[in-house]
């Protein structure tokens, strides 16, 4: 036995290894010795040496089986899930041979698994192919090395029939003399063989079944493809074919790099662009902008402002031109509305349809056709080039901190341009949360309610009256680099495009404060479905509200203004995120922080002009008055929805393929479509994962949360402890998403827990040994009890 | 197996990265090996449609050749079998074979085609094979200006 030395090897999980090992080796070694002499002498001289090249042939397979790499994928870089940490849905969905395969997000590897792989918690890394971790050989089963395995198994039953066949013939030869060493070591070894046979034979006829209807363990032990079709089988007999004559894929973890200098030297060729589009568009942005600036009423803005805003200063961090294209497009595109709020990449347009139409109903000056055609148009193909523009490195992010606004011409438009508050929600969260990681948390700044392309900054939702506050006051300070001020020339988009601004009565958070917020748990269609969706048609696995999070603070505080502060800012990326109204950008975000900001950003800002505050707190009223409603509303059936369907969460999913942890998932379905769910951290949302943890989990307080909620967190990692029920049923890295591998004995066992995790178990009897204690070991990391007291037992039943 | 390693030289010229696309993983027809030949919309600017298309289609023919199921992968499976395994330790098997003409391909790619685009393409099997990586580098000197002016300052600076 190793002694408990290094950190990844416990001792423990030397032991299944090393008696298999040992009895293998032992048994036959006896045989060899005691028994094949006079075998080979009675019945035939060939009888040891088949055995001796079958018993080889088992311990090739032994050995590759053992020391293999299954087909560990290598864990993902930083760069690579920059956009997707904390608002990417934690399914994708993808479509295999026609068949939905659901790809889940893994939190300790940070990315999506391909289909058919799975994270083993024994192990902690994602495996391709996943079929099992094997506890006899310690290691994973998976794509490189499930053939090895077979052939073991296999082998292995062969050689098993073979020594228990020819040990009971020579103990049947030699009953006389039953108290013989050599007798006695023949019994001895055929009782072993005989009682390790059965399970072995067992295991081997399961797999065989697995191979030839293409099943991985996993699957057949989820049941995904109980009543559906598979479509990763190619046909018994290809399967098979698969199975011993494919390639052995290349190991990934473990290769040697040979450097090799790349020159990347600029300038670099470019295909045929228009490079001069860009800067014109963003010359007339600016000077529309100054026209509506002029024409607006109460306008506080000084022409100084619309002078400086044609030139812009320069950029800290070299701006996204592909950003900065789109906006441009996006400028060029809505044209110039003095008082119509562009709303770039709104991608939820289901949700604000509500809103929308409540806003058409009560006095909104903006049509909400306009409204809904031009998000539309634009924003949801803006809002994917903005957000996959948002990618990038830091450096960039921090550029978009500085782009901030386009706020400054709000002042122009003070009273009507109120409206023009730039939420530029959407997919500009994904940038938002992209660039506020980078920490740029200038992002919090309104836009320019011109309705001026968007920039980076993402969510940056102002009201009607802050902007008019802004603009009259002027004395708004960027609290960070060139946060918005109306008078502040920086605010210009930097990249020339006016940031889009997003229809102001969604933003219409009265600056009086009434204001309402939406509870903690809800998430206003209009910004938060807004900012969580996703430019690029991310699946809609919406995410439970998740009260807990401290982000929830800040919301709470502000009721008035929200900005859609970039994550990054301060620590309260996660709160940024879930700012549920569309505030204003406080005018003044000074250099106390953003946070400090948000709660500042209270509606009873001094120097609102009155008569644009007053006509927009009036309507604004209303409006969030039924968009708070409707939220409510929604919120409401959505949790009636989810409780009820969390009890019929366990009946197989036809045609879908799912990832082992299935059954633990709530039901998807009940959101609506293209709906990422709340915004405040969601319980599946990374986010929701990087900040609070099983925390947050905790206080679950919606009926989805309590089910099933393994699948939707991502959980951080954390150490499963069998007794953490809800925590570790929350456990999404990985832990929870190993092979759901339970022999079928335990489907006798235990109650609840073994139920719910082996419902697909057909009733015939698997082989077990193999798997039990492999299913006792694992039994803590279970992702199946979906509801607290499963989990609970589960743990017990550890 | 070696695998090359991109990078970046620092020149007088310096270029600095700022961007990164992936291209990710086409599982329409299974678990086969086959990247997506959507053009990302970031690579709009950088590079033609059809240069682009044409790597990713050849990177797939790469990898479906790899892991085709036919007269020499069941050889190499035989005589596996038949030496348990210990053929391993000497010959190299055909998927590490094609995995090298990728590596080679996707280097010269990048000297010929993409460097000097300012793109650097990343061979997938670093990446675990889930995605080509594509990192895009801007021309340090001209950071803060448009892309428009970035290449002005690009053949004013050549």
């Amino acid at each position: 036995m190793p002694a408990s030395g290094a950190d990844s090897l416990k001792p423990s999980a030397f032991i299944p290894v090393c008696t298999a090992a040992c009895l293998l080796v032992g048994s036959t070694s006896m045989f060899f010795v005691f028994t094949c002499p006079w075998l080979a002498v009675t019945i035939c001289p060939a009888v040891p040496p088949c055995c001796a090249v079958l018993f080889l042939f088992v311990l090739a397979n032994f050995t590759m089986a053992t020391f293999m790499d299954a087909g560990v994928l290598p864990v993902a870089g930083e760069d690579e899930d920059k956009e997707d940490e904390f608002r990417a849905p934690l399914y994708k969905n993808v479509d295999v041979k026609g068949v939905q395969v659901r790809m889940k997000w893994c939190a300790s590897c940070h990315f999506y698994r391909p289909p058919r792989c799975s994270h083993c918690s024994v192990c902690d890394h994602c495996v391709e192919d996943f079929d099992h971790h094997c506890p006899w050989v310690n290691n994973c089963i998976g794509r490189r090395n499930y053939r090895y395995f077979f052939l073991f198994l296999s082998s292995l039953t062969v050689h098993m029939i073979a020594v228990f066949t020819f040990g009971l013939v020579y103990v049947l030869h030699h009953v006389d003399d039953l108290w013989k060493l050599h007798c006695l070591i023949t019994l001895v070894v055929i009782s072993i063989s005989g009682l390790f046979l059965i399970p072995v034979l067992g295991l081997t006829g399961f797999h065989l079944y697995l191979v030839s209807r293409g099943r991985t363990t996993n699957e057949q032990v989820t049941g995904k493809f109980q009543g559906g079709i598979n479509p990763f089988s190619r046909g018994c007999c290809s399967n098979m074919e698969y199975l011993v004559c494919s390639p052995i894929s290349p190991n990934y973890t473990s290769r040697t790099c040979k450097k090799t200098v790349i020159l990347v030297q600029p300038p670099f060729l470019r295909p045929e662009v228009d490079r001069q589009m860009p800067v014109k568009i963003r010359d007339n942005g600016i000077q529309s902008l100054a026209i509506q600036n002029k024409q607006s009423s109460a306008g506080a803005v000084e022409l100084s402002d619309i002078k400086q805003l044609k030139n812009p200063p320069p950029l800290p961090p070299k701006p996204d031109r592909g950003l900065l294209k789109s906006q441009v497009a996006v400028l060029d595109d809505l044209g110039h509305h003095t008082k119509s709020i562009i709303p770039v990449s709104i991608p939820t347009v289901p949700q604000l349809r509500p809103v929308l139409e409540a806003i058409s109903r009560g006095s909104s000056p903006i049509p909400p056709e306009q409204l809904l055609k031009t998000s539309e148009q634009q924003g949801i193909n803006k809002g994917s080039d903005l957000c996959s523009n948002t990618r990038g490195s830091p450096a960039r992010g921090s550029h978009q901190a500085s782009v901030p606004v386009s706020t400054p011409l709000q002042p122009s438009t003070v009273s009507s341009s109120l409206q023009l508050n730039s939420l530029t929600l959407n997919s500009r969260f994904l940038t938002l949360k992209h660039s506020s990681r980078n920490g740029s948390k200038s992002q919090l700044l309104s836009m320019n309610p011109e309705g001026l392309g968007s920039n980076s900054s993402p969510g940056i939702i102002t009201t009607p009256s802050l902007l008019t506050n802004q603009c009259s006051s002027g004395n708004s300070k960027p609290s960070y680099n060139n946060l918005v001020r109306p008078s502040d020339p920086q605010f210009m988009v930097q990249r020339g495009a006016p940031p889009v601004s997003y229809h102001t009565h969604f933003m219409g958070l009265g600056t009086d404060g009434a204001v309402q917020r939406p509870p903690p748990h809800s998430y206003s269609p209009v910004f938060m479905g807004v900012a969580r969706q996703s430019p690029q048609p991310r699946e809609s696995t919406s995410r439970d509200p998740s009260p807990s999070l401290p982000g929830f603070l800040q919301r709470d505080s502000s009721p008035a203004y929200h900005g859609l502060i970039t994550r990054d800012l301060q620590s309260q990326s996660i709160a940024t995120r879930d700012i549920p109204p569309p505030c204003l950008v406080k005018r003044d975000l000074t250099s106390q922080g953003l946070q400090d900001n948000l709660r500042d950003l209270y509606p009873h800002d001094v120097s609102l002009p009155m008569s644009a505050a007053a006509r927009y707190d009036n309507f604004s009223k209303t409006i969030m008055a039924s968009i708070q409603e409707r939220r409510e509303q929604e919120e409401r059936e959505r949790m009636l929805r989810v409780s009820a369907r969390s009890q019929v969460l366990y009946g197989p999913d036809v045609g879908i393929y799912d990832i082992p942890s299935r059954r633990s998932l709530p039901p998807d379905n009940i959101r609506p479509a293209g709906s990422r769910g709340p915004t405040p951290p969601a319980y599946g949302s990374r986010e929701f994962l990087m900040s609070t943890g099983i925390l947050g989990y905790g206080m679950r307080t919606s009926p989805l949360s309590s089910s099933s909620t393994s699948s939707l967190t991502r959980g951080p990692k954390t150490s499963s402890s069998p007794l953490q029920s809800s925590s570790s049923s929350l456990q999404s890295k990985g832990r929870s998403t190993s092979p759901a591998y339970c022999p079928p004995e335990r489907h006798t066992q235990g109650p609840s827990s073994s139920t719910s995790t082996l419902p697909r178990l057909s009733s015939s009897a698997y082989p077990t040994p193999l798997y039990t204690s492999y299913a006792t070991a694992k039994r803590s990391s279970l992702p199946f009890p979906s509801e607290g007291k499963e989990s609970v037992t589960l743990g017990a039943l550890k | 197996m070696a695998t090359e390693f991109h990078n970046l030289q620092e020149l007088r010229h310096s270029a600095s990265l700022a961007n990164k696309v992936f291209i990710q993983r086409d599982y329409s027809e299974g678990t086969t090996c086959r990247f997506q030949t959507k053009f990302p919309s970031e690579l709009e600017s950088r590079i033609e449609l059809t240069l682009f298309e044409e790597t990713v289609k050849t990177l797939n023919n790469f990898y479906a050749e790899a892991e085709k199921i036919g007269g020499q992968s069941y050889l190499e499976g035989c005589l596996a079998c038949a030496t348990a395994y210990l053929i391993f330790l000497c010959m190299e098997t055909r998927y590490e074979k094609v995995l090298k003409k990728i590596a080679k391909y996707i280097q010269e790619q990048n000297e010929k085609i993409y460097a000097p685009r300012g793109l650097l393409i990343t061979d997938p099997i670093e990446r675990g094979m889930r995605v080509i990586e594509i990192s895009i580098y801007e021309d340090r000197g001209s950071s803060g200006s448009s892309s428009g002016s970035s290449s002005v300052s690009g053949s004013t600076a050549r």
